[in-house]
């Protein structure tokens, strides 16, 4: 049977071009006149944690009396965490974010969350994704409403676009593009594989579009995305020929996508946003195993990621950023697992941030509804995020200002 | 269509008029929406019968005259005993894809795609293509009738609770995810209760099991208690919150807005008419098979605005072309179109969440599009079919009595996949790109034909 990765190579031979087809591929004319490679601005990677981690076993308040109280059949020994505190400890299976930890390459902020928490998985994604956390019912995008947009779009909306006709953001994975990434006019794609990008039709397909794609209606929306699909493959087949260094990642699918991106940073791609999820957080049931999978593929993949792009002298570049929709409750539901709640730890990793826990946490015995009171505003992170590192506006991508959050080094 | 529901304005009944004849591109637009596309023959066949005969077809599932394998049934039931017996995810996508494409009744498969999605259920938590199998065919029975015999069939069937952790959800220790995401996405949608009203109904849907494989109800988890559920006392137990459910007003308009969210485009439905086809529904019991026609036989579904202003998801794109283009024998591989559909970002049994497909727009992403236009080349190079080979687009033209000429070639496809000539410069430069005139032959016409496949106007319909 003939793959598709059987029929690429077909595709790029160039004698089977020329045997077939009476014009000259416009992505290899076109390629050989690309802009030269990006070596510098900063890069932030996103990854989110779907479905709603448990931050409570993953960044262990095991001082807490509440921790003893309210966690039974879930209760992580203590003995067994990595301690980073006198009142904290990783996962057990958080070895590699440790390691992070103590090289002064992650930070760790307690208790982020937004006011009056939602529980609904899409409601509570749609407004970290959106900065926005008094979305009306029809604003949340269950379909019924495309008008939402992300906060990573909004602020892309207010830079430059990358000077290589690059996206200006890239999701890594098979969903569709998270509203993160939506903006008015920055561009963004989903890639799931590097070589399931290059174009195979076999005629100059984009010369029939020239000139088209003016207006803003769907036919010339089509139009546009089209062409910016095009000029994103002629991209991708240049970074495919660019030489690899063999760098180590786990077998995980986590950091098979860390390591797309960590290709195409290499490759010089200008795309300055790169975002990726890691689903399943979502433990109602029987916890404990998976959650320590999902925590020790989380770890693994970041350490192996900032190792990599350490290796090729461009980690400065990278600072990654790792969130979850909400906690989970406090108190164990009766199925060994617990239900959707609110305010939880985020993750920034990279040489630049600001190594450490920060903020406060919030105390298990002081809650509200069953469930952890937030100490820091998402949108705080969010603004540091933008502002220091980024260096782009944040007052329209968050609706108001938000005084940052520090998570740099000085 | 009798009853008290009278049907005004936008739900009227279509009627060929100077603004909205019936011509070539209505009837692509009707099998497009409704259907996997159609042959030249059968759209020869519907514009020259008429609209009541086309829509009457595809009701019927007698709209499709080419391509209809005699054991059909027999092969389809046989294919996915075979994915359940090898218990292989793979080969259900391409048992269901392998029914699509072969199918004497369209119109179904499509409403089994519009309820995959509706209740969203993902096998990378059941892992059990038998279950899988089984919820499919639910939708298929029922996915026309009233939705109270759907949504009954569904909550009583292990997929969903098992993908929604309703056996987890006992006395004393509630799950609340069945309970959120019945109010939330398969009945009222958000807005319509409150975080009360899900702690109550997941009491109330406690002692909902998998026994053996089949729904059973374990009275000993069940708590009996009162609750209050959207306002009214009672000891409402899990079928009760579920006809609570049916008869809010509420889940009347989210379903008018799911039938149109597949059968009108971008801004053609507004609020009014989304009531008016709510307010239809709660009089003809939820019946959804009433909705689907009504859409169909109105003025809005045919008027100017509604056409060409969808975007196609990658089922309906994939199978479309293989339809239309007469991809018949040899056939394509239904395990491949399956890798293909993946590729397009849609993997039939694995939605990205219970939320379903984003769809609309946000099919368009750059990989969805290459992934598009790499399937449409594979598809017509024969790359698809168990052994290459070489399909002959000339002769399947001239076969119609068209392609005399390139010009008149690539008008030819271009109806067939769109319903309307092209615009006199996209011809042009599709000419341009393949070379002129010199270029009519059987290469030539396959790599023009994988350009109109590939571009922008044909992912609209």
């Amino acid at each position: 049977m003939f793959s598709r990765r059987d029929f690429l190579r077909a595709g790029l031979h160039s004698s089977t071009l020329a045997a077939l087809a009476p014009t000259i591929p416009a992505f290899l004319a076109d390629s050989a006149r690309a802009a030269p490679a990006q070596r510098d601005g900063r890069i932030l990677i996103v990854i989110q944690l779907s479905g709603g981690n448990d931050g409570i076993n993953t960044v262990v308040p095991f001082a807490d009396e509440g921790y003893a109280k309210y966690r039974n059949a879930l209760r992580l020994p203590k003995d067994d965490l990595l301690k980073i505190s006198n009142e904290f400890g990783l996962h057990p299976s958080m070895r590699d974010a440790a390691r992070l930890l103590e090289d002064g390459r992650l930070a760790v902020v307690h208790g982020v969350g937004y006011p009056n928490p939602s529980r609904s998985h899409f409601k509570s994604m749609a407004i970290w994704q959106s900065a926005n956390a008094k979305l009306s019912r029809g604003d949340v995008p269950d379909a019924e409403s495309k008008a939402v947009l992300g906060w990573i779009g909004q602020a892309l909306d207010g830079g430059r676009k990358p000077a290589d006709g690059s996206p200006g953001a890239v999701y890594i994975g098979t969903e569709a593009l998270p509203v993160a990434l939506r903006g008015r006019r920055s561009a963004a794609s989903v890639m799931n594989r590097l070589e399931d990008s290059i174009l195979a039709l076999k005629a100059d397909a984009k010369s029939t579009l020239a000139g088209l794609g003016s207006g803003q209606d769907l036919a010339a929306f089509v139009m546009r995305s089209t062409l910016d699909a095009y000029s994103t493959s002629d991209r991708m087949a240049e970074v495919i020929r660019a030489r690899d260094r063999d760098a180590r990642y786990p077998a995980t699918g986590l950091a098979g996508r860390l390591k797309t991106i960590a290709r195409l940073i290499k490759g010089g791609v200008g795309t300055r946003i790169f975002y990726t999820s890691q689903s399943t957080y979502d433990t109602h049931y029987v916890q404990l195993s998976l959650h320590a999978d999902l925590l020790g593929e989380l770890s693994g993949a970041l350490r192996a990621f900032l190792d990599d792009l350490s290796a090729a002298k461009l980690a400065d570049r990278v600072l990654v950023f790792c969130f979850s929709e909400f906690g989970r409750r406090v108190q164990e539901n009766g199925s060994q697992g617990t239900d959707h709640g609110t305010a939880g730890p985020v993750f920034l990793a990279g040489p630049k941030v600001q190594a450490g826990l920060l903020g406060e946490a919030p105390k298990l015995l002081d809650l509200k509804d069953g469930d952890l009171k937030m100490t820091v505003d998402f949108r705080r992170v969010y603004a540091s995020v933008l502002r220091d590192w980024l260096n782009l506006p944040s007052q329209i991508a968050l609706g108001g200002d938000f005084e940052p959050f520090p998570l740099l080094r000085r | 269509m009798s009853n008290s529901w009278d049907a005004k304005g936008a739900w009227s009944l279509y009627r060929p008029h100077a603004e909205a004849p019936w011509n070539l591109r209505r009837v692509v637009h009707l099998h497009r929406r409704a259907g996997f596309a159609a042959t030249w023959s059968e759209l020869q066949r519907d514009l020259k019968d008429g609209p009541d005969a086309a829509i009457n077809r595809l009701l019927k599932g007698e709209s499709r005259r080419e391509g209809v394998p005699d054991d059909f049934a027999s092969i389809a039931d046989m294919l996915a005993t075979q994915a359940v017996e090898s218990a292989d995810a793979m080969r259900l996508k391409a048992w269901w894809l392998y029914r699509m494409l072969w199918t004497p009744d369209p119109l179904a498969e499509r409403l089994t795609l519009v309820w995959h999605n509706h209740f969203a259920t993902s096998n990378a938590k059941i892992s059990d293509p038998a279950i899988m199998r089984r919820q499919n065919e639910i939708f298929r029975k029922y996915g026309r009738g009233p939705f109270g015999e759907l949504l009954k069939a569904v909550v009583h069937d292990p997929a969903l609770l098992i993908w929604l952790d309703a056996p987890a959800n006992r006395k004393g220790r509630p799950n609340e995810n069945l309970a959120r995401e019945l109010m939330e996405l398969f009945t009222l949608g958000i807005g319509h209760y409150s975080e009360t009203d899900v702690k109550e109904a997941a009491r109330g849907l406690t002692g909902w099991r998998v026994k053996n494989g089949a729904f059973h109800e374990w009275p000993p988890d069940h708590d009996d208690g009162e609750k209050t559920l959207l306002g009214r006392k009672g000891h409402w137990k899990g079928d009760d919150v579920v006809a609570m459910l049916l008869k809010h007003p509420a889940t009347a308009r989210r379903l008018a807005w799911r039938v149109c969210e597949w059968l009108m485009g971008e801004n053609a439905v507004d609020d009014s008419a989304l009531d008016a086809l709510a307010a239809g529904l709660r009089e003809h019991d939820l019946n959804i098979g009433w909705a689907v026609e009504t859409v169909l036989r109105s003025q809005a579904f045919f008027a100017e605005r509604n056409l060409g202003n969808r975007v196609l998801g990658p089922v309906e794109y994939l199978i479309g072309l293989a339809r239309a283009l007469e991809c018949f024998d040899p056939p394509p591989s239904s395990l491949l179109l399956a890798e293909w559909s993946a590729q397009m970002g849609q993997d039939l049994f694995y939605p990205p969440n219970v939320g379903g497909w984003p769809g609309g727009r946000d099919w368009l992403s750059s990989q969805g599009i290459i992934a598009r236009a790499n399937y449409a080349a594979t598809l017509v190079e024969g790359r698809l079919t168990r052994y290459p080979s070489s399909p002959n687009f000339l002769a399947q033209a001239r076969r119609h009595g068209r392609g005399r000429s390139l010009d008149d070639l690539l008008t030819f496809y271009i109806e067939l996949l769109t319903g309307a000539p092209p615009e006199p410069a996209w011809r042009k430069r599709l000419r341009a790109s393949l070379g002129g005139e010199a270029g009519l032959n059987a290469n030539t016409v396959r790599a023009a034909v994988a350009l109109i496949c590939a571009s922008p106007q044909v992912q609209l319909a």
